[in-house]
């Protein structure tokens, strides 16, 4: 038996092995730290945004997502390997951490690793370089095999790269440890991975083991650090990233961001929205180096299924990029800035590098954010290239009259507002209080523009009054005095007007009383809950009327007549923004005799119909299909002959798929209200 | 090169059922809201981009009540460097007492062009532009969907009928009475209004202006207004199809859009 | 009793349509008040149509110059000036033209006479002429006086008087010299640029034929394009037809394509969907033919046509080749 030398204390060159290990140590640890010192100047270049309150939840969150990775599951296959790697990586951080501190003759884990922990951990991370080397190998042979549309404009190579040099530092660890059983043979433990090195080196001489032995060592350390270093250049920062920003991710779904965090009057700011790379976030930019351009978010993304411009992956990709090379790793920060802003002036980063028509082109339904498993925001920062597109009059002009018309009007049709509750007269039979000011109701139903105006949509309004004097609820519209909740024009990225809107609508909501609301439109709901100030309760119809089904004040007591098959479509704002899946389909389960099937994306993956903003006022010409005829489609391979939907822009959408798709026939589509009052004895 | 552009605020009416109010001579206009008159907006728009392209001066004026100032903030974000605004008092005002009061205040500016809509919304007189470069003795053209400066001459398109562009040319200073599609007027959002507010808008009285009496009273009066008959939903023309192509050849030849 | 002048428009050695219609007018109203009719012809030499308008009037002013050949504003203005205070008209009709923007308002300013414009009739109270507009795009009419004077301007709405037939009168033609002094025209005519065959700007069409899915198939769209060039018009298009590819997205009206403000819109095959209808409201005219006498569009159209579209473009076609 040899007796084995730490490769830490041989010498070499006459110099003591100790002497190169913290030579790698420093220099690896001195350039991460200036690489990560650039990467947070660009940080710090970035506007605020608060992120620290309700630390609780954060934490919550993070084991949840970060730790248990709950989202990555959602693709089956790759999320079990990242996180059977993400596990190894916890897991085996501690032997490198051990292996680094051997070489640097500061053994500090010493009095953890000779206590009865130490052989357990040993067979545990034996495993676990099994299961990572697996998994690794897996995922090399998927990408290699499988060419997956999501991982387009990726970088493969660097992927590939990574892969190898993971499975690298397991093989050193491995033979570091294997030739060590075979060299030093008293060893007990469970090991399966360090003997499956020993396997191989079996018939080597003694000398050749230590070589081995030696070598392996030094590569790991070399390997681990030059990995370190490699993670800030590319899409692996999100190994160090990837928790602090599910820790610090945006709390509340569906609400937009101020133009400027901290700032209550936007009369003091200079300009709105996003110009330049300077004007995101802080946290914007660390969402960019956090992206694993996993493209899921691009995969479920309707705006790039339907062939529009817009691929969110990309847009993360295009800006990451744009900001590395605004503050580069090597070379002055000033210099280089003024050097890219020079540049800009040919490509202006909005409108050049990242299109008009791709800004436009998103519906904000979210499901990209939904996706995303380290919880990257596209929302705002959209908007917020928006408002700069607004601002700076780079908007579709289309877009001129309907402004204008929501601001002289209070609705998108430059309809009088006088006649913004006309459309009860038309009623017959049916009672509806026009409140003015000081009235008190319990209920106050809050129509919008499209519900006050849009034929389609006033038949929805029209379910609902119904439905409200069924049951018996004393209930009121404001009539002239509402105006457009705003949601459309805070998404337009008009923010000054959406305020306008905000303050004329809070003035009423102020000068009535009542207890709590309730819309026709999920984009009111998610308005009036989360972009506007008052503290009220809102509902969505769907959930109000659940509730009165549930209380047993309204039942459904007819059948739908036909043998018809329904399908419900989760509206956007409904679903993924407001988290409200089960009380529509509870509501449809109240009705006697209705057959229900889901389509195979539904509640948090559902498709996205076209949205209730951009698209009624700008098409996207690259569009290869629209939307709803894609979720049409959807809805009959689910075996359904009828759609039901909770949201007036859904129907509108829907309808003109199904004429334009010539589907009159297949299918057709219902929303919800109307098909409940239908069903009222 | 300077630019005056004259704007006007009317109200907004495509989508109401206008009433007749009771003096008889007007409509009721309380509830309406009011916009600034689309023509006016090509013409703010064409003395900007002329501005930004060939450089000085572009100042918005209009004739109205502080309510009315709102179009000169929107002409003010959308790039005019002043405006000023000529309160009227309770003077009765039609096309020429307008244009003689524009052009007691624009002879004493400087200026290469006078920029007016091709007409105003409501009353649809299309005449205050070309008085009002009779007043200030320049050449004019109406209904322009073309300028393009040389020197101190422009060349101009005016729309005539019938799908025909005439093309001319015209010396500096000029008045020019624009047309709706000569550019893309801009969007101007809510904050860049708001900030326009910090620009310079100057506010005269009639009695500034020195003018005479007779240039106060108005040349024409309106004795009545009036609703045409109401129809409800569209009148179905019968017959066949002969008689129906001949009726509709007498509408569209009635409407003279036919060439 | 005075002189009615009727100033002539005339393009590229035609007369436009409005001056036989204000010849009718001016006719109707002689007659009832006993004036004199007379025709004002600023032309270039020899001008091919002078022998036409004469007729239909007392007499014929003419004056006869190169540089009258093409609209010009300062010699016209200046002209009819000297001409007006020589003669001292009851009133002077001229069309509310492009041109006649640019004249009428020039000679009330020039001459001191007030002037009404745009107007569809004209009547006469206690010796003053007194007319009838159409305010806000047509939604509500004025009755406008005028405010004493020797004579009055007034310009006339094309389409407004269709005349059914001139009756002929003296037709006395009186060459004048231009005068002496009239001044160097500032502004220039270049040259004349047919806009209608170049790109589609349907926003600006005064006329436009509209096609939905009603015309079923692809192939129709060139019927469709031909009855409206021969129309003068423009072709415009519900969103299923710019969807399926036969025609460009710039032809579509609606809340995602156009606002159209058209003094026609005359609708084939369109059913009235809200989106597309958001985009008519400020046509003059509507004008529907659909075979669903249930249609919407129906709602909004001034007029309708429950038939087949094909029978009624047939029909447009031969009377407009007859
Ligand atoms: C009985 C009567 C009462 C009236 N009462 C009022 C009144 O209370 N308040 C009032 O403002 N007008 C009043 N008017 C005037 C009328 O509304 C029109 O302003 C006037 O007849 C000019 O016609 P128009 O607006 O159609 O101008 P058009 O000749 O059609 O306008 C062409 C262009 O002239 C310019 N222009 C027109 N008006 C203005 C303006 N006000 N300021 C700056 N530029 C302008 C614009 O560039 C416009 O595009 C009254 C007229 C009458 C006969
Ligand atoms: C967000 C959104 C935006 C939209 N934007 C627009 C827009 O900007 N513009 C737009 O136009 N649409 C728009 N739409 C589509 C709109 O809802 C309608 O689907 C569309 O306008 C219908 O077009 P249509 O009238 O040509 O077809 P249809 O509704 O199918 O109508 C065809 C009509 O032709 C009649 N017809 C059929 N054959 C004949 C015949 N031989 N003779 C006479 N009549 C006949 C039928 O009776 C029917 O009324 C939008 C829809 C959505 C959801
Ligand atoms: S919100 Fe929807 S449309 Fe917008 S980028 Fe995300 S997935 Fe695409
Ligand atoms: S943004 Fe999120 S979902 Fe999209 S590619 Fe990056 S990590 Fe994946």
């Amino acid at each position: 038996m040899i007796t084995l030398t730490h490769p830490a204390a041989v010498t070499y060159l006459g110099l003591p092995g100790y002497v190169f290990a913290w030579l790698i140590f420093v220099s690896g640890l001195s350039i991460f730290s200036y690489i990560i010192y650039r990467r947070y100047l660009l940080i710090r270049s970035g506007k605020p945004d608060p992120r620290f309150s309700d630390t609780g939840k954060r934490v919550l969150d993070l084991i949840v997502y970060g730790f248990i990775q709950k989202r990555q599951p959602r693709y089956l296959w790759a999320g079990l390997i990242h996180i059977m790697i993400f596990w190894g990586f916890v897991v085996l951080g501690l032997r490198s951490i051990d292996l680094v501190s051997q070489g640097l003759s500061l053994p500090f884990l010493r009095p953890l690793t000779q206590t009865g922990f130490g052989p357990f951990y040993d067979t545990f991370k034996d495993i676990f370089e099994l299961i990572v080397l697996g998994a690794c190998l897996w995922a090399i042979l998927r990408r290699a095999l499988v060419k997956h549309e999501r991982y387009e404009g990726s970088h493969t190579f660097e992927a590939y790269f990574v892969l190898c040099l993971i499975s690298f530092l397991m093989i050193t660890d491995m033979f570091y440890e294997g030739s060590m059983l075979l060299l030093n043979k008293s060893q007990e433990t469970f090991l399966p991975a360090s003997r499956l090195a020993a396997l191989v080196l079996s018939d080597s001489s003694p000398r050749l083991l230590t070589g081995t032995h030696i070598w392996s060592y030094w590569l790991h350390l070399i390997t681990f650090f030059f990995f370190l270093n490699f993670l800030p250049l590319g899409k692996h920062f999100h190994i160090i990233t990837a928790l602090p920003n599910v820790f610090l991710r945006k709390p509340d779904k569906g609400a937009i961001k101020p133009a400027q965090w901290g700032v209550e009057d936007i009369d003091e700011l200079e300009t709105l929205g996003v110009e330049k790379f300077e004007d995101f976030t802080w946290k914007h930019i660390l969402d960019f180096y956090t992206c694993t351009e996993c493209g899921r978010c691009s995969d479920n993304c309707p705006a790039h299924i339907t062939g529009r411009p817009l691929s969110p992956k990309m847009l993360t990709l295009k800006l990451r990029d744009h900001g590395y090379h605004k503050v580069p790793v090597f070379g002055s920060a000033d210099r280089e800035g003024a050097k890219e802003d020079e540049k800009d002036d040919a490509l202006p980063m909005i409108g050049g590098l990242i299109s008009r028509d791709e800004i436009w082109s998103c519906t904000t339904c979210g499901a990209c954010e939904e996706e995303c498993p380290v919880f990257i925001e596209y929302i705002d920062k959209i908007i917020d290239m928006r408002r700069h597109l607004i601002e700076t009059a780079q908007n579709p002009k289309t877009f001129n009259q309907v402004l204008m018309h929501f601001e002289k009007t209070g609705n998108p049709f430059g309809k009088p507002a006088t006649k913004r509750a006309d459309w009860v007269k038309e009623l017959e039979d049916t009672d509806v209080r026009v409140l003015k000011e000081g009235d008190e109701v319990d209920v106050l139903y809050f129509v919008d523009s499209y519900g006050s105006y849009d034929p389609a949509a006033q038949a929805i309004a029209a379910a609902i009054v119904k439905g409200l004097n069924s049951a018996g609820i004393d209930f009121g519209i404001l009539g002239p005095l509402e105006k457009d909740s705003g949601h459309q024009v805070r998404r337009m990225g008009e923010e000054g007007l959406f305020q306008l809107l905000v303050e004329e609508n809070m003035e009423t909501l102020s000068s009535v009383r009542f207890k709590s609301i309730i819309t026709t439109d999920p984009h009111a709901l998610n308005t009036l809950k989360k972009d506007y100030p008052g503290d009220f309760e809102v509902f969505h119809y769907t959930q109000f009327f659940q509730s009165l089904v549930e209380t047993g004040q309204l039942r459904p007591a007819k059948s739908p007549d036909t043998d018809d098959i329904y399908t419900y479509h989760d509206p956007c704002y409904l679903g993924r923004h407001n988290g409200i899946y089960n009380e529509p389909r509870q509501l449809l389960g109240s009705i006697p005799g209705l057959k229900l099937v889901e389509m195979e994306r539904s509640r948090d993956r559902s498709f996205c119909c076209g949205g209730g903003d951009i698209v009624l006022w700008h098409e996207i010409e690259q569009e290869e299909i629209r939307m709803a005829s894609m979720r049409i489609q959807m809805a009959k391979e689910a075996g359904a002959n009828v759609i039901v939907t909770a949201c007036p822009f859904c129907f509108i959408h829907f309808e003109d798929a199904i004429k334009t798709d010539g589907l009159e026939n297949d299918l057709r589509v219902v929303d919800l209200m109307k098909l409940f009052v239908s069903t009222l004895a | 090169m300077n630019i005056v552009v004259c704007v006007k605020r009317v109200p907004l009416t495509q989508e109401v059922d206008l009433e007749i109010d009771g003096t008889g001579k007007d409509v009721k206009k309380d509830a309406l809201a009011y916009v600034v008159n689309d023509w006016d907006n090509y013409a703010i728009e064409e003395a900007v981009l002329l501005q930004e392209k060939f450089g000085g001066t572009a100042t918005a004026i209009t004739i109205g009540t502080e309510d009315d100032e709102e179009v000169l903030r929107r002409a003010l974000a959308v790039g005019a460097d002043r405006a000023i605004r000529i309160d009227p008092g309770d003077l009765e005002l039609d096309g020429f007492v307008i244009s003689k009061l524009l052009a007691g205040v624009i002879k004493d500016l400087e200026y290469d062009l006078v920029l007016t809509g091709v007409q105003a919304d409501d009353d649809n007189c299309g005449m205050v532009g070309i008085m009002l470069a009779e007043h200030l003795g320049l050449s004019h053209a109406a209904v322009v969907t073309g300028v393009e400066p040389e020197g101190d001459e422009a060349t101009i398109k005016v729309e005539l009928e019938g799908g025909m562009d005439e093309v001319s040319k015209i010396p500096f200073p000029a008045l020019l009475s624009i047309q709706t599609g000569i550019n893309e007027p801009r969007y101007v959002s809510i904050m860049g209004i708001r900030k326009a507010g910090k620009k310079e808008l100057k506010v005269l009285e009639v009695a500034d202006l020195n003018l005479t009496e007779d240039d106060l009273t108005p040349r024409t009066v309106v004795e009545e207004v009036f609703l045409p008959p109401e129809t409800e939903g569209a009148e179905i023309i019968e017959g066949d199809a002969s008689t129906v192509a001949e009726e509709i050849i007498r509408i569209l030849t009635e409407k003279g859009v036919m060439v | 009793m005075g002189d009615i002048f009727v100033v002539v428009e005339h393009r590229k050695g035609e007369v436009r349509d409005i001056t036989y219609e204000m010849l009718f007018k001016a006719g109707q109203l002689c007659r009832e008040y006993s004036h004199n009719l007379t025709a004002v012809i600023l032309a270039g030499h020899d001008e091919s149509f002078l022998d036409d308008i004469a007729p239909k009037a007392d007499r014929g002013i003419v004056y006869e110059d190169e540089s009258l050949k093409h609209f010009n504003g300062d010699l016209y203005r200046d002209i009819l000036k000297g001409l007006i205070e020589e003669h001292r008209p009851f009133l002077t009709l001229a069309g509310h033209t492009s041109w006649g923007m640019d004249l009428g308002p020039a000679l009330s300013a020039k001459t001191g006479y007030p002037l009404a414009t745009d107007c569809v009739d004209i009547l006469v109270e206690n010796d003053r002429p007194v007319v009838i507009r159409q305010i806000f795009s047509g939604k509500v009419f004025s009755r406008v006086s005028f405010k004493e004077s020797e004579g009055y301007l007034v310009s006339v709405r094309p389409g407004s008087f269709l005349p059914e037939d001139i009756e002929a009168r003296k037709g006395e033609v009186i060459k004048n010299e231009l005068p002496a002094d009239l001044p160097v025209p500032r502004k220039n005519f270049v040259e004349f640029v047919d806009t209608a065959a170049g790109d589609v700007d349907i926003s600006q069409a005064d006329l436009l034929v509209s096609i939905g899915r009603g015309i079923g198939d692809e192939d129709n769209i060139e019927e469709l394009k031909n009855l409206a060039n021969t129309m003068g018009g423009t072709l415009s298009c519900s969103r299923p037809i710019v969807d399926k590819n036969w025609l460009p997205k710039y032809h579509q009206v609606g809340t995602s394509g156009k606002s159209v403000k058209p003094k026609v819109y005359l609708a084939f095959g369109i059913s009235g969907a809200f989106q597309h209808v958001a985009g008519i409201t400020a046509a003059g005219t509507v004008i529907a033919v659909n075979k669903d006498k249930k249609a919407p569009i129906f709602r909004v159209a001034d007029y309708g046509v429950v038939d087949d579209l094909f029978n009624v473009v047939n029909a447009l076609k031969e009377k407009l080749n007859a």
